[in-house]
């Protein structure tokens, strides 16, 4: 028989599994627009994008999306209603799976091994995207969620984990402020 | 470690067998098509392997409408093009593919062209995009490596641009696949252990990665077994039919294996050497497979453990301590490439390929990165870590 993970069990309404992946999406748009700004990891990934290059995390029917763009050399969320074609399309196929990975009992990979994402488009860019969303993820979450939410756990030493942490959440906060 | 949950598809028929090249009219019959289109390249040609289907067309009074045989090495859009315009001038309603990945990638996009319409083979590209079925469309392989009769995916070159272009879909595999030893024993020595070694790399990546699952596992522990039994063997007698015939399937159940469960970094690598500096496939997977899965080893010890099984047999398997399993697997393989090398020089270095440099690495490491095959090894290799093993490997 299959080994059936707790997020199975728990049996979590939809409704509410679509709230927190839309909280979640919101959140992870601004922290990788943060990241982008400050974390030389992630800057570095960025960099090697094209400038102008757009990527779509959504899941299935469409509704549940986050778009960034590559813009002066930093990641910026764009609108709802983008109507523009990405360059990358990561689509999961059912909200359950979105929120596997959101709520770490699954990490990225492990979803599109398991036949959850439907890839499109640009494959070099979205060693990159997932990169940046890894290293989002150890630097902004407490090292054991983190190892779950990773395929990889980096070797991070704490010291360097905490700068990386204060400044993204740092510029994050700052971002906010600055959108008011 | 068995994935919690798992996808498995493979409708491609097989043909398989003494004879099995006979079986093309009655297939192409069942399928209501009676004028096929034969695309080749023309190696394959020149070494007769297209008459020994054209005669069998004949005894039965079906003539192959035309014969397309200038598929290049490295299959381009405009190529696609040209064949679906003659597919079309001719009324052809049928597709036989022969030959090897090139040919049957290229196949793969004049039926998409030929079925749906249009002559801009770039609109289907994508994941998906081709949402239904196409023409009758049979692909006999020539080499005993690729197993793209069982992809569903398709790379074509868009030769403006020079981008390699992928399309997927579940209706870009042929109706059936025909594996008949008269098509491989003229394969020359190093071809046949490069394709043999692609195959059981094919074969050992699906048997480790992160997609791996129960069905999968079967096809690629069969697929093991039978190229390590008979490679050495059909090197050392080439016109071992039965030998041909059993690395044949083994590459198709490679195929199957990892066209459901993926491959990981030594394809990482090995795409990037073949970019930079044109090492042929089989070539790469042979020199890499040992270095990724020392690489690998502590991640996922038991199924490399597991591999001995398949790849030395029961007696060994049985008379080795399961700690000393996974370094005893890995051990096999490298005296496999030893038995290549003084069998035909299959190179078992980079450096013995005359193509790559030392200078080459770095750029090469880096490339292995942005490959999307690295989402399913079972570690993400960090740029120090690609090139260790790359350095390892030269």
């Amino acid at each position: 028989m299959l080994p059936i993970k707790k997020g199975f069990e728990a049996d979590i309404d939809y409704d509410y599994q679509r709230l927190y992946v839309s909280g979640m999406m919101k959140l992870i748009s601004q922290m990788l627009k943060a990241g982008s700004q400050v974390d030389d990891v992630i800057k570095a990934e960025v960099a090697e994008m094209p400038e102008g290059f757009v990527f779509r995390m959504a899941v299935t029917p469409g509704t549940l999306k986050l778009t960034m763009k590559k813009q002066d050399g930093r990641l910026v969320d764009l609108p709802a209603d983008y109507t523009g074609k990405p360059d990358l399309t990561m689509t999961f196929k059912h909200v359950t799976f979105a929120f596997l990975v959101f709520s770490f009992q699954e990490h990225t990979a492990q979803a599109y091994a398991n036949e959850r994402i439907i890839l499109d488009g640009n494959v070099p860019m979205s060693m990159k995207v997932v990169r940046s969303l890894n290293r989002l993820q150890t630097v902004i979450l407490p090292k054991i969620v983190a190892k779950k939410a990773v395929k990889t756990y980096p070797d991070l030493a704490l010291v360097q984990k905490l700068q990386v942490t204060t400044k993204t959440y740092g510029q994050f906060l700052l971002n906010l402020v600055k959108e008011r | 470690m068995a994935n919690e949950y798992y996808e498995f598809f493979c409708p491609v028929k097989m043909v398989a067998g003494f004879k099995a090249l006979e079986h093309i009219p009655f297939e192409l019959t069942s399928h209501g098509a009676s004028r096929p289109l034969i695309i080749t390249d023309r190696g394959v040609r020149g070494v007769g392997l297209v008459d020994i289907v054209t005669n069998a067309l004949d005894a039965v009074e079906m003539q192959a409408v035309d014969i397309f045989d200038d598929v290049p090495p490295d299959s381009s859009m405009l190529t696609v093009t040209t064949i679906a315009n003659l597919y079309r001038e001719k009324s052809c309603d049928s597709i036989l593919a022969i030959g090897g990945g090139s040919v049957i990638d290229t196949a793969k996009g004049v039926n998409i062209l030929v079925s749906e319409g249009g002559d801009d083979l770039r609109a289907y590209s994508g994941t998906g995009v081709v949402k239904k079925a196409l023409k009758p469309f049979f692909v006999i392989p020539t080499t005993a490596g690729t197993g793209s009769e069982t992809t569903n995916v398709s790379v074509i070159r868009d030769d403006e641009s020079g981008a390699k272009v992928p399309f997927v879909s579940p209706f870009l595999l042929p109706d059936a696949a025909i594996l008949d030893p008269r098509m491989t024993l003229s394969l020359p020595p190093k071809i046949t252990a490069a394709t043999g070694m692609d195959a059981l790399t094919h074969a050992v990546e699906s048997f480790i990665g992160l997609a791996k699952n129960p069905i999968s596992d079967a096809y690629a522990a069969s697929a093991i077994k039978k190229i390590t039994n008979n490679l050495a063997d059909v090197l050392r007698n080439p016109s071992d039919a039965t030998g041909r015939l059993e690395l044949a399937q083994a590459s198709t159940m490679a195929g199957i294996a990892f066209s459901n469960s993926m491959v990981g970094m030594v394809h990482s690598l090995g795409h990037s050497v073949g970019a930079k500096c044109h090492v042929p496939h089989g070539m790469c997977m042979s020199i890499f497979l040992p270095y990724v899965l020392e690489f690998n080893l502590e991640e996922c010890r038991e199924n490399i453990g597991e591999l001995l099984l398949h790849l030395a047999g029961p007696d060994v398997y049985a008379a080795t301590a399961v700690a000393d399993r996974p370094r005893k697997a890995i051990d096999t393989i490298v005296a496999l490439k030893e038995e290549m090398y003084a069998l035909c020089e299959l190179p078992r270095k980079l450096s013995e390929t005359g193509s790559v440099t030392e200078a080459d690495l770095e750029e090469i490491a880096h490339m292995a990165l942005d490959d999307g095959s690295m989402m399913l090894n079972r570690i993400d290799a960090t740029f120090e870590q690609a090139l260790a093993v790359l350095k390892k490997a030269f």
